[in-house]
């Protein structure tokens, strides 16, 4: 019953499994891109050196340090949302499931 | 253990985002040190408004605290200079084990209870990192002048030059590449040979060093040195030494004294509390 059900729905499951397998793969390529700051960290590192160089000036630095900010806090929303931790804001020491 | 408020200018104003809370309840802790006696560091704390900065005891541990309204902080260069100003203010007395950027309690019992749950932990890393301070270096090269120097010094790259020079309208493409390929690994070999110098000056008059990945393209670079405070003045030395023998190809970018930020890895328990 098993080998002929999969014979009889093959031309049906193979599509479908492969669509629902993508649609995962972009799911997790857009979660990824979504909660990961280490670009943004980096930009902003980089953003630093310049104005100690002299590159560029205080006024320029805050206007683009203030664009990261932004793209930081929506790196965070999104941890948020995916329930993956975080660093900063108020925090408390675990407490142990046990302990209740 | 690394990283956030308001922030505003001309055109862009981020205002702090406020999860419901108390006003002023919460606690940002800066760092941990060991004292029994309440200590105040004056009126430096986070937020722009110059709150004060005090100590939150478990017994003989304490942590260096300010008020705050319960608000995620943004990392931005005032935000950080601010955490980091607290942090030197109070090394200048205590070995410090500095806390991220942005850690904020909801109240003091909850900074108690921080102390008492890590007590252990933070207790070997003071002992470990009893008298000793951290500096930053990053080395950036002038590519351009050491490309210059290697054609002086590399005789083959020296000779290729030449010939292509002289050869102006002749077949010089496939010379041309090979002279491309040679200063890059030229250029490779030295970079590295430049930073197992500095590595080789200073690990005498270090405890420990730590690297990190080099910002932007300039930078061949990117280290932390863990150094005894009494020691301090002979690494100056040797750096100055550094960046006197590399003049004209390195620039040195030498900071500190920090609190050891990348010899201390305490991994927190801790929760978010919305």
């Amino acid at each position: 019953m098993g080998l002929l059900a999969k014979l009889l729905t093959f031309p049906v499951s193979g599509p479908v499994a492969g669509i629902r397998w993508s649609l995962e793969m972009v799911e997790r390529t857009a979660r990824e891109e979504l909660t990961d700051d280490t670009a943004i960290k980096q930009e902003l590192m980089e953003l630093q050196l310049a104005l100690e160089s002299g590159e560029i000036d205080d006024a320029e630095y805050r206007s683009r340090e203030a664009d990261l900010m932004l793209r930081l806090r929506d790196v965070r929303y999104w941890r948020e949302q995916f329930g993956l931790g975080l660093s900063g804001g108020p925090v408390r020491v675990q407490r142990d499931e046990d302990e209740h | 253990m690394t990283q956030r408020e308001e922030f505003a200018m001309d055109e862009v104003t981020l205002a702090p985002r406020t999860p419901a809370g108390p006003p002023d309840g919460g606690k940002y802790v800066y760092c941990i040190v060991r004292t029994e006696a309440p200590c105040e560091f004056g009126a430096i704390g986070m937020g722009g408004e110059g709150r004060r900065v005090y100590t939150v005891h478990h017994r003989d541990l304490a942590a260096v605290v300010s008020d705050t309204p319960i608000v995620i902080y943004d990392p931005t260069r005032e935000n950080v200079l601010a955490h980091e100003f607290v942090n030197e203010t109070v090394m200048r007395e205590h070995t410090v084990i500095p806390m991220s950027f942005g850690t904020v309690f909801r109240s003091e019992e909850d900074v108690t209870e921080l102390l008492r749950s890590t007590y252990q932990a933070f207790s070997d890393v003071l002992d470990k990192m009893r008298d000793k301070i951290e500096f930053g270096l990053k080395v950036l090269w002038d590519r351009e002048q050491v490309i210059a120097t290697l054609e002086r010094t590399n005789e083959e790259i020296g000779r290729l030059k030449e010939e292509i020079e002289n050869n102006a309208q002749s077949s010089t493409y496939f010379a041309r590449v090979q002279l491309g390929r040679l200063v890059e690994s030229a250029l490779e070999e030295a970079g590295n040979a430049f930073v197992s110098d500095v590595h080789e000056s200073l690990r005498p008059v270090a405890v420990a060093s730590r690297s990190s990945k080099p910002i932007g393209d300039r930078m061949i670079m990117n280290a932390a040195f863990l150094v005894e405070r009494s020691a301090s003045e002979r690494f100056d030395e040797k750096v100055r030494e550094l960046s006197h023998r590399h003049e004209g190809l390195l620039t040195f970018k030498y900071t500190g004294p920090w609190p050891p930020y990348n010899f201390v890895n305490i991994k927190l328990k801790l929760e978010r509390a919305d």
